[in-house]
Formats: C-alpha cells, sequence, structure tokens
C-alpha cells in the first residue's frame, strides 16, 4: 500500500518517487529538444560547434558556380530586361524556351514572375545540367514552386529581390512550375512548365 | 456543480461584470460560428463540391482566417482572461478598471465590423493583407488595417484591465495564485502583441489613407505579429487545462505553485525569441541566421510540455492514492462523461499530433519542401480546432452556465462533440499533410492546373472537404449549444457534470510514468514525420543548392 499523505503538505521531495520529482519533470520537459541529434544526423545542423550542416536538405554545399550573374542590386526594369533577352536569344518555335548548353559550368537561366505568369512560360532544359536559376517577382510576391512527382520544391520570390538557386534535374519529365503566394484572384492559373529531356551526346 | 476557484469565481462577479463577459463571450461565438461557414465555403470550394468562383472563393478563405484567428481567438481569450483574473483574486470585488474593460470589447467590436466591411468591400487580401498586394488606396483597405489595430488596442485594454484586477489581493497582503501569475503573463504576452500589431498595420493605414508610403517591411513585421498570435492562445489553453483539471478533480500541481509560476513565465522568454521559423523560405533571410533560427526553435514546445508534465504527473499521483492500478489504469478513473474532460483529453492526443507535425517546419533545410503548402493548414488545424478551440468551449462549458445561472442543454451530445471534431480533423489533417508532402500548394482554390497537376491532390482535397464538414458540424453545434445559453430562456440549475475530488491525498512513493511516456511518444512522432520528410526529399529527382537572394 503507497505511503500517502494530504496535498497540502506534500513532504520533502526526497520521499518521492523520482517520476514526480522537479527535476525529473523538468528535464523531461526538455526531452523534445532531442530531435536535434536527427537533424544533425541528417546533415541538416551542426553536431559540433564550428561544423557546418549541408546546405541543402539533399546534399547540397554551399554557394553557386558559374558565370555570366545577373548583378546583385539590380532593379526590377532590369531584371525583366534581362529576363526578356533570354527569352529571346534562346525561343524555339513551339514558343519554348531551351538555354543553350557550353559545356562550362551551370548554364543561367532567367525566371520571372509576373501577375498572372512566368516569363519564359515553358522552358526545356537537359536531365543531369547543372542551371543557375536566377528568378525575380516583378510587381507582386509569387511562387516558383516546381512539382517533381512526389513532392516539390517550393520557391518564394519577393518583389525586387533576386534569388538564385542551383537547379539539376535528374530525370526527364514534365515539370508543373506553379505559384504558391497568393497574389490575387487568377492565382490559381498562374503556372508554367519545365519540360526535361535526355541530355544530348 | 464545482465550487472551486473558476466557477464559484465567475458566478459571484457583480453582475455588471457578468453583463461584460457574456458579451466578449456572444461575440466570440458569434465570430467562431461565421468562422466556421467561412471555412466549411473555403473547404467544400477546394474539394471542388462547390464552385463558388475566385472572389466569392477567396473572400470565404479570407474571411475564415480573419474571423477565426483574430477574432474568435481573441473575443475567447479577452473574456476568460478577465474572468480568471477576477476568479482567482477578489471575485466580489469584480473587474478593476471595468470602464477600461468595456471599452476594449468596445474597440474590439469596431474592430470586427471594420474587417468584415473590408472583406466585402474590396478585393480579397486573405488574413495577412499585403500592402503590396492591395496595390490601392481605398476604403476597405483602410478598413483592414484599421479594423486590426482596434482590435489590438482593445486587446491592451482588456490586458491592462485583467492585470489590474489581479492585483487587488496584493493589496490585502495575499500572494498570487498560480491563475493569477500565469493570467499576469498571459496578459502581458497580449500587450507585447497589441504593441507588435501597431508595428505591422500602423504605417499600412498610414499609406491606405494616403498619409504615407507604402511600407516596406511588411512581412516581417507581420511574422513577427503572427508568431506571438500563435503561441498566445496555446499559452491560454495550458492555463486553462491547468484551472479546468483542479475543477474537474480538485488536484493540484505536486510539484509546487513556485515551479508552475516558473513555466508559465517562461513563455515569455522562450516564444518572442523563436519567430524566424515562419521566415524561412523569405530569400532575404542569411544562412546563419537560418541555422540560428531553428536552434531556438527546438525550445518553443518547452512550456507547453512542461505544463502538460506538471498536470499528468499530479493527476497520476493523486489517482494512484486513489486506488489506481496499471501503468494507464489511472486514465480511466477520469470523468470523461463530462464534456470539458472529454474535450481536454481529445485536445491533448490533437496537440501531441499537431505539435510533432509542426516540429518539420522548424528545420530550415526542409522548409523548400513544405513551407507554402497544405502541410501548414494540415498541421495547424490539430492546434487551432483541436487543442485550442476545444479547451475554449469546454471553460465555456464551465464559464457560461456560471454566469447566467442555467444549465446547458444537450450535456450528452457536448460529450460527444469533441470525437466528432476530432475524427473530422483527422481526416483533414492527414489528408490535408499528405497533399503538402506531395506539394500541393496553400491558399488555392482550385488545384487542378488545368491538368497540369497529380491527380491525387484532387483527391486529397475531397477528404479534406469532407473532414472540414464533419468539424463544421461539431463546432456548430457547440456554438448553437453554448450561445442559447446565453438567451434569457427558463432553465433549471441543471444536474452536475460527472467530476472526481482527488485533491486530499497523493501517494508519495506513486510511480509517475505517463508523463515521460507522453514525451517519449511526441519526440518518436517528430522523429517519423521529419524522416519521412528528409527521405522524400532526398528522393526527389531535383538537385538544389543555394536560394540567396541579393538587393
Amino acid at each position: 500500500m503507497s505511503k500517502t499523505r494530504a496535498i497540502a503538505a506534500p513532504g520533502p521531495t526526497s520521499e518521492r518517487h523520482f517520476t514526480t520529482r522537479r527535476a525529473f519533470v523538468g528535464a523531461t520537459g526538455f526531452g523534445v529538444l532531442g530531435l536535434y541529434f536527427l537533424w544533425a544526423g541528417y546533415g541538416a545542423a551542426p553536431l559540433f560547434p564550428g561544423h557546418g550542416g549541408e546546405a541543402d536538405g539533399h546534399g547540397g554545399h554551399g554557394g553557386h558556380g558559374g558565370h555570366g550573374a545577373a548583378e546583385p542590386g539590380m532593379s526590377m526594369a532590369e531584371f525583366k530586361e534581362l529576363s526578356d533577352d533570354f527569352v529571346k536569344a534562346y525561343a524555339q518555335p513551339d514558343g519554348s524556351v531551351r538555354p543553350s548548353n557550353d559545356g562550362h559550368g551551370p548554364v543561367d537561366v532567367y525566371l520571372s514572375a509576373f501577375l498572372w505568369g512566368y516569363a519564359p512560360a515553358v522552358l526545356r532544359l537537359e536531365a543531369g545540367t547543372p542551371y543557375r536559376f536566377q528568378m525575380m517577382a516583378l510587381d507582386v510576391a509569387h511562387g516558383a514552386s516546381i512539382q517533381l512527382g512526389s513532392g516539390s520544391r517550393i520557391i518564394r520570390l519577393r518583389p525586387g529581390s533576386l534569388v538564385e538557386q542551383e537547379l539539376t534535374f535528374q530525370a526527364p519529365g514534365e515539370y508543373l512550375v506553379y505559384c504558391t503566394i497568393y497574389c490575387g484572384l487568377p492565382h490559381d492559373r498562374m503556372q508554367g512548365k519545365i519540360i526535361v529531356e535526355e541530355r544530348r551526346a | 456543480m464545482s465550487q472551486n476557484g473558476l466557477v464559484s469565481g465567475v458566478a459571484a462577479l457583480p453582475e455588471a461584470d457578468k453583463r461584460l463577459l457574456k458579451l466578449f463571450f456572444a461575440a466570440a461565438l458569434g465570430a467562431l460560428g461565421l468562422g466556421v461557414l467561412f471555412g466549411a465555403s473555403t473547404a467544400l470550394a477546394r474539394a471542388g463540391f462547390v464552385d463558388l468562383g475566385p472572389l466569392a472563393g477567396y473572400r470565404a478563405m479570407s474571411g475564415h482566417g480573419v474571423t477565426i484567428f483574430f477574432y474568435w481567438l481573441y473575443f475567447a481569450q479577452a473574456g476568460l482572461l478577465l474572468a480568471l483574473a477576477a476568479a482567482y483574486g477578489a471575485p466580489r470585488a469584480g473587474f478593476a478598471l471595468r470602464p477600461l474593460a468595456a471599452i476594449g470589447i468596445g474597440l474590439m467590436a469596431a474592430g470586427f465590423a471594420a474587417s468584415l466591411y473590408a472583406l466585402y468591400g474590396g478585393m480579397p487580401l486573405l488574413y495577412d493583407a499585403p500592402p503590396e498586394l492591395a496595390r490601392e488606396r481605398s476604403a476597405a483597405v483602410a478598413a483592414f488595417y484599421a479594423g486590426y489595430l482596434a482590435l489590438s488596442a482593445g486587446l491592451f485594454c482588456v490586458a491592462a484591465a485583467a492585470v489590474a484586477t489581479t492585483l487587488r489581493p496584493l493589496g490585502r497582503g495575499e500572494s498570487w495564485s498560480v491563475a493569477s501569475f500565469a493570467s499576469v503573463a498571459w496578459a502581458g504576452l497580449l500587450m507585447v502583441t497589441a504593441i507588435a500589431a501597431f508595428t505591422a498595420f500602423g504605417p499600412s493605414l498610414m499609406w491606405a489613407l494616403g498619409l504615407g508610403t507604402m511600407p516596406t517591411n511588411y512581412s516581417t513585421a507581420w511574422h513577427v505579429l503572427f508568431h506571438n498570435m500563435h503561441y498566445l492562445p496555446l499559452m491560454a489553453t495550458v492555463l486553462l487545462w491547468y484551472v479546468l483539471i483542479e475543477t474537474l478533480t480538485g488536484v493540484k500541481s505536486i510539484l509546487g505553485a513556485r515551479f508552475s509560476k516558473i513555466v508559465f513565465a517562461s513563455y515569455l522568454i522562450l516564444v518572442p525569441p523563436t519567430s524566424l521559423y515562419h521566415m524561412f523560405l523569405e530569400p532575404d533571410l542569411a544562412e546563419p541566421v537560418r541555422v540560428v533560427g531553428s536552434l531556438l526553435s527546438l525550445f518553443i514546445s518547452v512550456p507547453t510540455v512542461l505544463v502538460f508534465l506538471v498536470i499528468v504527473v499530479s493527476l497520476e499521483a493523486h489517482a494512484r492514492a486513489q486506488g489506481a492500478r496499471g501503468l494507464f489504469g489511472w486514465i480511466r478513473m477520469l470523468p470523461w462523461r463530462n464534456p470539458a474532460m472529454s474535450a481536454i483529453g481529445f485536445a491533448a492526443a490533437n496537440l501531441a499530433l499537431g505539435g510533432a507535425l509542426s516540429f518539420v517546419l522548424i528545420q530550415e533545410k526542409l522548409a523548400p519542401l513544405l513551407s507554402d503548402t497544405f502541410f501548414v493548414p494540415g498541421y495547424f488545424h490539430f492546434l487551432t480546432v483541436g487543442t485550442v478551440t476545444l479547451t475554449f468551449l469546454a471553460a465555456l462549458v464551465y464559464a457560461l452556465p456560471a454566469l447566467t445561472g442555467r444549465a446547458l442543454g444537450q450535456p450528452g451530445l457536448l460529450r460527444w462533440l469533441p470525437p466528432l471534431a476530432t475524427l473530422g480533423l483527422v481526416l483533414f489533417g492527414t489528408a490535408g499533410v499528405t497533399a503538402g508532402y506531395l506539394g500541393v500548394p496553400r491558399r488555392v482554390l482550385d488545384v487542378s492546373y488545368a491538368g497540369d497537376a497529380p491527380a491525387a491532390w484532387g483527391t486529397l482535397m475531397s477528404i479534406v472537404g469532407v473532414g472540414g464538414l464533419l468539424m463544421t458540424v461539431a463546432l456548430g453545434l457547440y456554438v448553437l449549444v453554448l450561445a442559447l445559453n446565453l438567451l434569457p430562456l427558463k432553465r433549471g440549475a441543471g444536474a452536475a457534470y460527472p467530476e472526481v475530488r482527488w485533491g486530499g491525498e497523493v501517494a508519495l512513493d506513486a510511480r509517475a510514468w505517463t508523463g515521460p511516456l507522453a514525451i517519449a511518444v511526441l519526440l518518436a512522432l517528430m522523429v517519423v514525420f521529419s524522416v519521412g520528410a528528409f527521405e522524400l526529399m532526398k528522393a526527389l529527382p531535383l538537385e538544389a543548392i543555394g536560394g540567396a537572394a541579393h538587393h
């Protein structure tokens, strides 16, 4: 039979089972911090101070290579001009845009997001080739997220902020590009497409 | 019915204070009823069961967020805060600074009216209403920000009145009870949040009135405000668990009042600095800031988990003194036929699910997989509906009859509403979270994208719609039963709700493993959901590097 005591005088904590002591309860409250070790195991957080986690959730590393990037600090008008030039330079007869791959570093791609579409609306890329996506929203905030079958790459764009990501598609296919930030009544119809083809020899 | 702090305190209030509290709760239930209708319309439209068109559809979506997140949760909090402050202080003396509390509800009601006008007077802006989206100044846009500012000013007044009310016992040389102390912490965070609202919406209102330029930092100010707004209702929820469990069982903390006070105070320390995780997808956020943001965010659950542990450990130790056997036998001894106990039980289970899912989002590397997807409403409905709303309604189940002197109708029905709401929530949340993992965007009415989206997206949204309907039925019935109690209909005191009285003795050598085991289960759920996200991200046919922005 348990010893009992009036709650008004619960007695010294040394008489208690350790699961009802303040120190144990307090320490247990911090138990969810154990999730950190899972993060570290996936390289998503530094295990020790000074050891950086991986730059991306699936094995990337920080920074980007390549050349010919849009200049930091450029205005929306300047970016639109670059984006328009890119579309004009690589336009295909079917209206899509297919940047050429010279084999030297990541291939630059310029993607503008605006009410309610993208330029280019249809991109043709090669599987296995790294592309340096340079993206900007030209009026209000937009998403330029890419549906990849079993999940998506969510990308948020703010007007006037140049966003750079180096993307390498691993498999051929047609990928939906869609806006993931509400941008007005036709928001549902704001979409584009990336068609990824086998790499040419 | 019990004659302890909450019930006897509310019943002892002066009539003028009771009338004021009835106004708060009537406004809260009105906002909840309206918000549920907006939510049902949104869910049905997303499911493709009805075609509202973009204007009505996005108005419903905006209305759902505005009425639930801003007005239901804050009218209810304002009323419950005042009720606790007085009930656990000097109830017969009533509210200190009653005129200030009355001004508070007046301002909040004016804010509600302005927000409803804004919803139907202009383009739907959703509840965050970024000025850049409004683009042009108009009376409706000005009303949007003015409504939020009036709400914030009203909350500030109510919080000040609540703090003043808790001070009364101190003047007589008494010390604060845990409920009074926690009410002051809650009121303090409300005041900080109200000030944050002014920094977010003040410049926007000036712009909308033509008295200033469009603010350039609205997004950051919004996220800081919104983060506090997440945790205020959760802090209120665990405080209500604390006082309701005492009401239902007579059990007080076996860890002492000082420990509980420290835990409630820790909300003030741990909540405000952890707002970064809402901004992980923002292009401007530097990588080191993201890493620090993830680390800090791990601490966000600590106060809530600690209050849960204090309650569960205390309950278990007392139940063992009453003869509870086995690891979980004590749980069966709780008064589950009591509608408030039923609501708190389901609220705790929903908190575990919602909390575990939310921890996937605090890892910045997973933001490019899940932020801005339906994962977000999928998990947060476990918290807003399944945890916070069920708890607030449980508190009203006790507070309203104490205010009106009339018993609630349909106590048997009330007991079954939490499981019905949770059933809907499980459908909504499971389909919604799965949809989020697959990339379904939030805040989109039609996810078909002219046939280019995966077929599963539409199917999952249909399940979300069915779950939303079940939640609508459960919450609609709650509103009906509680609102009827506010009407001056003839009804007696009614039969007492089933309760237990375990407060007298505690088993000193009792083991209390349920709490630690619950935290282990919570951690296991976090690991499962996080591993799923990491593995899914690794499996995507895309390698991505970077994400930095330049101006």
